[in-house]
């Protein structure tokens, strides 16, 4: 256990040297809070209520779609998943730390925005908040379970910038956060609906946790913790 | 069986149609140092892999008595690791204690403040080295442990591996290096074309193949390279024709061959 422990704090701290999932887990989301949380409540002072969650939903959707499928594939496209096997640690325990770490990461940032919102941006708190940070503990969960299936699926950085774009931008574009989902065509809205976005958003909001909210997002993670063990079953199994 | 530490019987591997291990036969003693000898592709990290455990095999039988250590090859860590982050990593893992002793020795210390993708090729085969070393396995399997190194990290890195073998340990590894085998190791077993095409001490790979010597003498008219069973008189004969003939020597070296050209007289004598 002791291991375990050990294993997650280096793994946190290598996080932050290797700059990409700093760059994507603090830089990017905070100069983007900081940006566009002033643009919004400026051009539309009502978003103010909900601006908060949705800066988490960016936040969360970049780090897990952007910053931690890099490390995934450092590790299982690598000699490096070796490592676990010599040592005789289940080859599941990488994922498991790195999924930790970021989970940390994002905890961090969104602890931060929800901190900063309304001194900056006069943005209203969320009426509940344990509801909320239960709420968001879900939704990083589910982001970074989509994460891992990408960061275990793909075997290159360079596919994996492409592919991750596709799950990150639609989140962001058709989840509601940018303008409300009403406003789009149909099968735009649900296209949105795919992603675990809009449900994450909806459920973050205030009255939002509910199960009709919820039941989408557990179906999402099931079903990628089942597509992470049958990959990694597979690797053991080589 | 007790007396063996590694027991491998018809282990065959292959990648879809591309046969890499046809079968190896070896036993390895307890305490004894082992060379599995090959050109690159031969199949030493392969058969290596699979008594580690880190790859499955198509068939055959592999015992291993014993706790293994085994040195990983480079790029088997994180980038932006530390040495003693690794080192604690590890130890942690193997529930075993820091042998700060051996740190030392081998330089892991000096180079605690570097990143791993900041680790020269030695400081890399060192660190792999130590975290090997980490939980006192009785077996330790070291794939190429100085390939690419200068001569003092290879000298030290020898230092270690003979150090190890004084206290008992079965030593394993793999090698393209002739003359590092023959200094270290008690047996040796080379693989060629998925098989074992010989198995036994470094006399008796002499035997098997003869005294072999290639003089390799650099004058100003280029570079020549003879070979002989002979040493001494050849030597003697080069040296008094390229006297008379008034030829300069820029440089003269004497060595007994690279692994493929040894390779080359196994086979052909396996063929004859």
């Amino acid at each position: 256990m002791n291991g375990f422990f050990y294993g997650v704090a280096l793994q946190w701290k290598l996080d932050i040297r290797s700059k990409s999932l700093f760059v994507t887990c603090y830089i990017v989301p905070l100069i983007f809070f900081l940006l566009m949380g002033g643009i919004f409540t400026s051009v539309m002072p009502e978003m103010g209520s909900t601006l908060i969650q949705s800066m988490i939903v960016m936040s969360v959707s970049m780090g897990a779609f952007i910053g931690l499928p890099p490390s995934l594939i450092e590790t299982y496209a690598s000699d490096i998943k070796k490592a676990y096997k010599a040592n005789g640690v289940p080859i599941c325990l990488g994922l498991v730390t790195m999924f930790l770490s970021a989970y940390v990461h994002l905890m961090i940032t969104c602890v931060v925005i929800v901190l900063l919102a309304p001194i900056l941006f006069k943005a209203t708190l969320p009426a509940q908040l344990p509801f909320f940070f239960l709420a968001l503990a879900i939704y990083i969960i589910v982001s970074l379970s989509i994460g891992s299936v990408l960061g275990l699926t793909i075997k290159n950085q360079a596919k994996l910038t492409m592919i991750a774009q596709l799950v990150f931008l639609p989140s962001i574009m058709l989840s509601g956060i940018m303008f409300p989902i009403e406003l789009l065509p149909d099968f735009l809205e649900t296209i949105g609906q795919i992603f675990p976005a809009s449900w994450g958003y909806r459920l973050m909001l205030d009255n939002g946790f509910c199960l009709e909210n919820l039941w989408y997002l557990i179906f999402i993670f099931f079903t990628a913790v089942m597509v992470c063990g049958i990959i990694l079953k597979k690797q053991k199994a080589k | 069986m007790m007396n063996r530490a590694i027991q491998v019987c018809g282990l065959k591997k292959s990648y879809d149609s591309n046969i890499v291990l046809n079968g190896l036969d070896f036993e390895i003693e307890k305490g004894e140092t082992f060379a599995l000898l090959g050109v690159n592709g031969a199949g030493k990290t392969t058969a290596l892999e699979c008594i580690e455990g880190l790859k499955k095999y198509d068939s055959g039988t592999i015992t291993v008595n014993g706790k293994m250590g085994i040195q990983l090859q480079s790029s088997s860590l994180p980038a932006h690791i530390k040495p003693m982050e690794a080192v604690r990593l590890f130890a942690k893992w193997n529930r075993a204690k820091i042998d700060f002793t051996m740190l030392n020795a081998l330089g892991i210390q000096e180079i605690e403040k570097k990143q791993y993708i900041q680790l020269s090729t030695g400081q890399k085969r060192r660190l792999h080295l130590a975290l090997a070393l980490i939980g006192n396995p009785d077996i330790i399997f070291l794939d190429e442990p100085t390939a690419g190194l200068d001569t003092l990290s290879r000298v030290s890195l020898h230092e270690q591996i003979r150090k190890r073998r004084s206290q008992g340990k079965t030593i394993v590894l793999a090698s393209h290096d002739m003359a590092e085998v023959e200094n270290l190791c008690d047996r040796i077993a080379i693989l060629n074309n998925g098989n074992i095409a010989f198995c036994g001490t470094a006399t008796e790979l002499t035997d098997e193949i003869g005294e072999k010597y290639f003089i390799h003498i650099k004058t100003r008219q280029g570079n020549s390279t003879f070979e002989t069973d002979n040493i001494e008189d050849t030597l003697v004969l080069l040296l008094n024709d390229l006297k008379q003939k008034e030829i300069h020597i820029l440089d003269i070296k004497v060595d007994r061959g690279t692994l493929e050209q040894h390779f080359i007289e196994i086979a052909r004598s396996k063929t004859e």
